[in-house]
């Protein structure tokens, strides 16, 4: 059963499974180093998926929708900036609300624009009809397949991780946000403001995160369903906090996760074990507790993640 | 002071969304009281638009219009919304509430219990013989899935050259959302009918765990058609979407569910294993209309015409006469109580093996 096609599918699977995680990953990294906890990934993923299926849908061009899903993503976590950063509000508490929030917005929307609850009409074209096998790279054994094969937002995915590790670490910018996480006063003191960079944060991971959504929704499948999500949102948490904080920490984190959700799947099929279903079905849940346990203890959060800063203005 | 007022701002506003999402659908009936007869139901999860049970149960609600019955929905965003959608539909004053769905059997119970003056259904949900104001519907799935499962095992073995889109290798496959008895039944049934038309025929079968995640389900299609399988059937509600297009994207065929889902897929889909929700709701309403409502469980089969598979579509011209025949003999059979299909796992493990 183990053969040259078998790795290579597995892995290609990996590949899709961890996508959507990954990319929540490092928009939450880029996020949290600025120094705002954000666990409202998932919601931000609702909002992307619900957006991008219905503007595809409505103007029959998939990319239309992502582009869509990328402005509503960074829109709605704009929500999370405002309160956290400008009323200093709690970040668990304003990110819970707006998992709540994203629930809500697209039910009511999906009745307001399509009609009824649920799932909405296909798009005419997905995302996932472009697969691009780029040239020369894709024939490489076992790699070309795996990462050179793929559909659009899967390679996007492999760009942002790059751009991101860069961007924290090469660019002035980056150096700024990272400042703001780790010690925002200093930050203040030479004259940066504290609260863009906590904004730009926060809008990165709305704008990244709703790309996974769109993921979920125009290229992976071809409809939104409520609860499409799945908790990834809350997995992409985890594989940010396993992979350190850092872009290629998290998505070596996510691809584990997409490993484990690819393998479990294959045990089923070959049906390797006569066990009830739930215990494959939880396999990689069980491995992303195992994993996140034995790494927090050498993953360190940025100094000032979840810290308020506030600035105290005197009036004149 | 300030940061206790946006939290609370916050969650009033949330909050609110959240409950227009769960009860748009309701506006707008309200006004209308007198001899107005009311049916009114609360989906499960998945919600309308899975083009599956909960789909066919509103279809089922809005038949009964011409009985002088409303329809009315009601949207469970969660497992905690079961209850207090249920009795808020019965306060609300229908003569009927329709749950839909086998993970609502515990809720419909309590909200029966709570509410004796209002009748009760409960699809995929057996009846409580201390309840009667509440009715419940069972299908015998696996007399579709046995169907479904005949058409299957000959057209991916003895018949694989009558379509493009199937291979030499017998593999079939199958993709389960929860496993739940009715979920079961499919299986269950449909593994028989494939090994009925070509005992040689392997069966492959991937659990999702969920409902609603059309990623998972696509996976779990993925997988199998790696391994061969040529014909992917599914009983994972909007799961199952996720399967239907990884069938369309690779080349293989699909098999629908509940209703029939040629639509979703129309070059993918050969055929759905069916069971006819919006009829057996009607008969409820009739005998709600006429007085003559009735505990119990129901069970509705191939006998009353609500259980089989829907029609082929495009596929007719592909399917051969022989394969036809050999369902339609198939359907004669288990009519004439000739073949007895099982109905869990259990009494199938000799062609588990």
């Amino acid at each position: 059963m183990v053969d040259y096609d078998f790795i290579v599918n597995l892995l290609s699977a990996m590949i899709r499974n961890a996508t959507p995680i990954a990319l929540a990953a490092i928009g939450a990294v880029v996020c949290e180093r600025s120094g705002v906890v954000n666990i409202a990934m998932e919601g931000i993923m609702t909002v992307g998926a619900f957006v991008a299926a219905i503007v595809a849908g409505a103007t029959g061009n998939p990319w239309i929708g992502l582009l869509a899903a990328i402005f509503f993503g960074g829109l709605f976590s704009l929500i999370h900036a405002f309160a956290t950063v400008s009323l200093h509000l709690d970040h668990v508490v304003s990110g819970a609300v707006l998992n709540v929030l994203a629930l809500g917005i697209t039910s009511y929307l999906m009745i307001m624009i399509v009609g009824h609850p649920g799932t909405t009409n296909p798009v005419p074209v997905g995302l996932g009809d472009y697969r691009w096998a780029i040239p020369v790279l894709s024939s490489i054994p076992v790699l070309g397949p795996m990462f050179f094969n793929q559909t659009p937002i899967v390679y996007f995915s492999f760009i942002l991780i790059g751009v991101f590790t860069w961007f924290l670490s090469k660019t002035k910018l980056g150096l700024h946000v990272r400042a703001s996480g780790e010690h925002p006063l200093a930050l203040e003191t030479i004259g940066v403001s504290v609260y863009k960079m906590r904004y730009f944060g926060v809008l990165v991971s709305g704008l990244v995160g709703g790309m996974a959504g769109a993921y979920l929704s125009i290229e992976s499948n071809v409809s939104f369903t409520e609860g499409m999500t799945g908790g990834r949102g809350f997995i992409a948490m985890a594989a940010m906090i396993s992979g350190g904080w850092h872009p290629i920490g998290a998505f070596i984190a996510a691809l584990f996760f997409g490993l484990a959700d690819a393998l479990q799947v294959r045990f089923q099929v070959f049906e390797i074990a006569r066990v009830p279903e739930e215990f494959f079905i939880i396999l990689p849940y069980v491995l992303t507790v195992v994993a996140v346990a034995g790494l927090v203890r050498r993953s360190r959060p940025p100094k000032a993640d979840g810290v308020d800063f506030m600035i105290e203005r005197s009036e004149d | 002071m300030k940061q206790t007022l946006s939290i609370l701002l916050l969650l009033v506003v949330a909050s609110a969304l959240v409950f227009a999402g769960g009860q748009g659908e309701e506006s707008g009936a309200m006004e209308q009281g007198g001899d107005q007869m009311v049916a009114a139901m609360a989906t499960d999860v998945g919600g309308l638009g899975d083009k599956s049970f909960n789909d066919g149960a509103y279809q089922g609600l809005q038949m009964g219009e011409d009985l002088g019955f409303e329809a009315r929905v009601v949207e469970s965003n969660q497992q905690t919304d079961y209850i207090p959608n249920l009795t808020g539909l019965a306060e609300d004053g229908a003569d009927i509430v329709f749950a839909v769905g086998f993970l609502m059997e515990q809720a419909v119970k309590e909200a029966a219990q709570m509410n004796p003056d209002t009748f009760f259904g409960g699809i995929d949900i057996g009846g409580d013989p201390e309840i009667p104001n509440f009715q419940g519907i069972l299908y015998r799935e696996e007399q579709s899935g046995f169907l479904a499962g005949v058409l299957a095992g000959h057209m991916t073995a003895q018949y694989s050259d009558a379509s493009p889109k199937l291979n030499a290798d017998p593999i079939v496959g199958v993709v389960l959302g929860m496993f739940i008895p009715p979920v079961e039944r499919y299986e269950v049934g449909f593994i028989q009918g494939v090994k009925y038309a070509n005992p040689d025929v392997q069966v492959l079968s991937v659990t999702a765990g969920d409902f609603t995640d059309q990623a998972r389900g696509r996976e779990a299609a993925v997988a199998m058609i790696e391994q061969g399988a040529d014909i992917i059937f599914h009983a994972a509600g909007l799961t199952g979407l996720g399967a239907i297009q990884a069938a369309r994207e690779n080349g293989v065929l699909a098999i629908g569910v509940d209703v029939d889902q040629n639509n979703v897929a129309p070059d993918t889909v050969i055929t759905s294993a069916v069971k006819k929700i919006p009829e057996s709701v009607y008969v409820v309403l009739e005998s709600v209309a006429n007085g003559t409502f009735e505990g119990g469980t129901h069970t509705y089969g191939l006998a009353e015409d609500a259980t089989g598979i829907a029609p082929y579509h495009s596929f007719d011209d592909v399917i051969p006469q022989e394969v036809k025949d050999a369902v339609d003999a198939a359907r004669e059979a288990v009519l004439s109580g000739e073949i007895q299909i099982a109905q869990t796992r259990a009494d199938i493990q000799d062609l588990l093996d």
